[in-house]
């Protein structure tokens, strides 16, 4: 077809629905305020990992849909969540990215959180333990017991990941994420694991862009080693495998690293259970990703800012047992592709923000096309059609016409 | 290995030194150039048969120190060979060094130096060149930590650590820094 007249650019694909969605998806404020009361104030999010808070008393502060999360460990070693808000006037408790409570603060005691404003100190359980000058103050009419901190929904699991919900009543952690986790449980859980890579990237694109990315593998034509070297018949067999929630997961098959252009066998290391030079991918809906190739694991966390601003935190996770020179092979193979200075991410990055330049508040809306149909193999775009079914659903949006309810894609495709 | 900082002595001594602190500053600032004007290979042309490259960093986040890039002077000539074969963002990068400390080792035989680096980046197609090209960036802050051995009358890297301040790095990037 030639180049294509407004009316023309405009008009839906010759695809199913389903197979394709509104641009306004990521473009529109009010969708986006829309998805962090619906969708991510009720999802589970791994927020950091357990080798990060060590100690009894360390902690680590985070974010989820606006609202300041800590995390921190107990003196009976358990893991737990709150907002990081102090109760009297809002102040953020902990502004440091990670520490311990072990030693005093200026305002505070040691083994306490302390609100640095007023000197209002918490236990590790959240009680609070100390409001100054409380009876001069409050009398009896408001006493420590009212005061508590906000304690939130957190579970370590998966391999020691730290998952924090801010609803009250979410679904299991089991039954969000066990199916698709079941590949890799036992590897997973097999021993403790350590996190030896983290930086983050803002970008100015939606955040489902950048889960899109992780979900489909048709962008091997970006990266010169996927597209070069990595394209062979077994490859292309794996399969993208839709799970409850909007979650998929990516089969494994062998990667031959020794053909890599510059690159040497990565197969003397792997993961317990695992024979070596696997690739398995699990993207959990709204938009987390957990990538293990061959010696290395890789966690993507998005945290939306706004309908055209994303962060995403990425972290390269070991074995907490490896020695000095199988640490230092993990974080090398890690970095090659995964780094800030490696080759794909830079590209998958570049690609993101390309899409976030042609889709920012106030474009006009386009389609975006998800209609490849390969049997559900690697480069099938099914992953996203699943993602976008469950999206759907959360918000009650038709994703090809958002200001439409959700209807079901078969019903959909039935009218 | 056990160094002594020089800062500028007197007599023969202190003129032989100094023409090898010179060697040393000179191969600092000539790699910052080189950097900048993207000849990769003569900038590898400054570095020894074993040289090493990382970018490291301390992440108050995880606690831990940080490797985001190491590299063996093979994995450089790859790294390079292959640029022109990915997508890349192609805005420029320039820098400014300031050699801090120059130490050479009891033997005059190696050097150990110690620059602030702030690197900008000089937008082009990152994103939408429409409206970004031409703007400049600061894109990184950090420091050189180099080791130079002296071969046959010049000073060449066999050791480069660049340690990053900014840990928030967006895009990053596929060039050597």
């Amino acid at each position: 077809m030639p180049a294509r007249n407004y009316k023309q650019w405009t008009a839906n694909p010759p695809l199913q629905q389903g197979e394709w969605i509104d641009s306004r998806l990521y473009t529109d404020q009010a969708i986006f305020d829309e998805e962090l009361e619906k969708i991510f104030k009720r999802t589970w999010i791994p927020v950091c990992h357990e080798s990060e808070l060590p100690k009894p008393y360390d902690f680590r502060t985070t974010s989820i849909a606006n609202e300041p999360v800590i995390v921190c460990r107990g003196p009976d070693n358990v893991v737990r969540a709150f907002l990081n808000v102090c109760p009297h006037r809002g102040m953020i408790i902990e502004r440091r990215p990670s520490g311990s409570f072990y030693e005093g603060q200026p305002s505070g005691n040691p083994k306490r959180m302390t609100c640095m404003f007023h000197a209002w100190q918490f236990d590790m359980k959240g009680n609070c333990v100390y409001v100054s000058r409380e009876k001069e103050g409050y009398q009896d009419r408001l006493c420590k017991e009212d005061v508590g901190l906000r304690r939130l929904r957190c579970e370590v699991k998966f391999g020691g990941f730290v998952w924090v919900n801010l609803a009250d009543d979410p679904v299991p952690l089991e039954d969000w994420a066990g199916a698709p986790f079941e590949c890799l449980r036992k590897t997973l859980d097999a021993e403790p694991m350590e996190v030896f890579h983290y930086h983050k990237a803002i970008v100015d694109t939606n955040y489902k862009l950048w889960h899109d990315t992780n979900c489909e593998f048709y962008h091997d034509f970006m990266h010169y080693h996927n597209r070069v070297t990595g394209f062979n018949d077994a490859y292309f067999a794996r399969k993208n495998e839709s799970f409850d929630h909007g979650h998929i997961v990516v089969g494994t098959f062998e990667v031959n690293y020794d053909q890599y252009e510059g690159f040497e066998s990565r197969a003397g290391l792997s993961f317990p259970h695992l024979p070596p030079n696997q690739w398995y991918m699990i993207d959990l809906f709204p938009g987390m990703n957990f990538n293990l190739r061959g010696s290395a694991l890789r966690c993507d966390v998005v945290t939306p800012l706004g309908p055209n601003k994303t962060m995403i935190e990425f972290r390269g996770i070991g074995l907490k047992r490896d020695t000095k020179e199988e640490r230092q092979t993990r974080i090398n193979h890690h970095n090659s592709i995964w780094g800030p200075f490696g080759r794909n991410l830079h590209e998958d990055l570049i690609g993101v923000q390309g899409q976030g330049t042609t889709m920012r508040p106030g474009s006009e809306p386009r389609r975006i096309l998800h209609g490849r149909q390969e049997n559900q193999t690697i480069h099938d775009e099914n992953g996203m059609r699943h993602y976008y079914d469950e999206w759907g659903r959360w918000m009650d949006r038709l994703p090809s016409d958002p200001a439409k309810p959700y209807i079901a894609p078969t019903a959909v495709a039935a009218e | 290995m056990e160094t002594s900082m020089l800062t500028g002595g007197a007599g023969q001594a202190g003129s032989y030194l100094d023409q090898r602190q010179g060697l040393v500053r000179d191969a600092v600032y000539q790699a910052s150039l080189m950097l900048d004007d993207q000849r990769w290979n003569d900038w590898l042309a400054l570095c020894a048969d074993d040289f090493t490259y990382d970018i490291k960093s301390w992440s108050p986040e995880i606690n831990y120190d940080m490797t985001y890039l190491h590299a063996s002077r093979k994995d450089l000539d790859s790294l390079i060979r292959l640029l022109p074969k990915h997508n890349t963002d192609h805005s420029p990068l320039t820098r400014h060094t300031s050699v801090y400390t120059v130490e050479l080792s009891p033997d005059g035989t190696t050097a150990q130096v110690v620059s602030s680096v702030v690197i900008f980046q000089h937008l082009l197609d990152g994103t939408n060149s429409h409206i970004d090209s031409g703007e400049s960036r600061l894109f990184l802050v950090g420091k050189y930590y180099d080791q130079l051995r002296f071969e046959e009358g010049t000073a060449k890297f066999t050791a480069r650590e660049l340690r990053l301040l900014n840990r928030r790095l967006d895009k990053g990037s596929h060039w050597p820094l």
